[in-house]
């Protein structure tokens, strides 16, 4: 009788400390994550195709660059984090152009004109395409601007990065990607 | 005999048994309504469904379809030219999930690691009750206030088997 009370006890105690374990670990879990940094489930799948205008120019495809390391950096005229970033996107597209590089800006939720004075005035040397309708931005999961998704020469998206970038860390995305196409 | 078991019941009158049925049914019907909801008729009753089950990924608890956010609206937009293009509300939901993950949906999914979100209340109840219903027997079956009982209760299984013992030779040797 005692042994089989003993017992009882045991497997109650077993489980109360199972249900507290799983609790305490769904707590550490969540809790230790950062609510704001959301991981983009496009990472390492193919990149959405797409044709889109250039504001001044013929209409880039996507799947045309193929064979390119392609820069994929949704901006904004009305975006201040976007104009921080812009120099290090220029300086990124006039010294990689020539290994296979390409640099896309994509103008999210913008009016032409806008857009237009902010290329001509900040001296935007890559080329800029419209995305009328966000279609685009909504394919690729865009949360806001600026944005940028880096893809592989074989289409495949290879890091997405949220707010404005830097030189040396857009030299360093570029540089890896390069030193493992050479291998 | 039968009414003696039933005692509650018996005393239901029949109009209280009407009532008892009519809000039984009444609760179902809201029940049904809420989780089926009703099916959209126009487009934009359509849109409006879809829009009110994806989060907006700029805003901070509001639905696309609530959200006055130019993406949201952008979204809406989306999700009409999407299904006049010919697709369902779960092609339109998938498309959206693949391009924001799980947490563009305003409830979790019920497939995987995120259906947890569902069958755990159950499970968690499940338990609960496992554990009323034991602890209830057990409180049923050694009732405190009868002290013999609680006393016996206290021997070892050595003791006991002695009292067995004893109380099996008495028996013999006092038949009847």
């Amino acid at each position: 009788m005692t042994r089989r009370i003993t017992g009882r006890r045991t497997w109650l105690l077993t489980g109360v400390v199972s249900v507290v374990a799983m609790i305490v670990a769904l707590l550490a879990t969540g809790l230790g994550r950062d609510p704001s940094v959301i991981a983009s489930p496009l990472v390492g799948r193919g990149a959405p195709n797409f044709t889109l205008p250039q504001l001044d120019g013929p209409s880039v495809t996507l799947s045309k660059l193929r064979g390119q390391i392609v820069v994929l950096n949704f901006w904004a005229s009305w975006c201040t984090e976007c104009q921080v970033e812009q120099a290090a996107l220029d300086r990124t597209w006039q010294r990689f152009q020539d290994s296979g590089v390409v640099v896309i800006g994509v103008d999210f939720e913008d009016t032409a004109g806008d857009a237009r004075g902010y290329v001509r005035n900040a001296n935007v040397t890559y080329p800029i395409v419209e995305d009328a309708g966000s279609r685009t931005a909504l394919a690729y999961g865009l949360r806001g601007v600026p944005e940028t998704f880096v893809l592989s020469r074989s289409g495949r998206i290879v890091s997405h990065l949220i707010g404005p970038l830097n030189a040396a860390q857009l030299t360093g995305e570029i540089n890896s990607m390069l030193d493992a196409s050479s291998r | 005999m039968k009414a003696a078991g039933f005692p509650k019941l018996a005393r239901i009158s029949v109009p209280g048994l009407l009532v008892v049925i009519a809000l039984v049914a009444s609760v179902a019907a809201l029940a049904i309504v809420a989780v089926r909801g009703h099916p959209p008729v126009t487009r934009a009753q359509q849109v409006q469904q879809i829009a009110a089950g994806l989060h907006c990924p700029i805003c901070k608890d509001l639905s696309v379809a609530d959200s006055p956010a130019p993406l949201a609206q952008q979204m809406r937009k989306e999700i009409a030219r999407k299904l006049s293009a010919g697709e369902s509300a779960d092609q339109i939901r998938a498309g959206f999930v693949a391009a924001y993950g799980d947490s563009v949906l305003m409830s979790p999914p019920s497939q995987g690691l995120a259906g947890a979100a569902y069958y755990l209340p159950w499970l968690v109840l499940a338990c609960g009750l496992v554990v009323a219903v034991t602890l209830l027997r057990r409180w049923l079956r050694t009732p405190a206030s009868d002290p013999a009982e609680a006393e016996t209760s206290k021997l070892s299984e050595a003791q006991l088997r002695a009292v067995a013992k004893e109380v099996a030779q008495l028996r013999v040797e006092e038949p009847g």
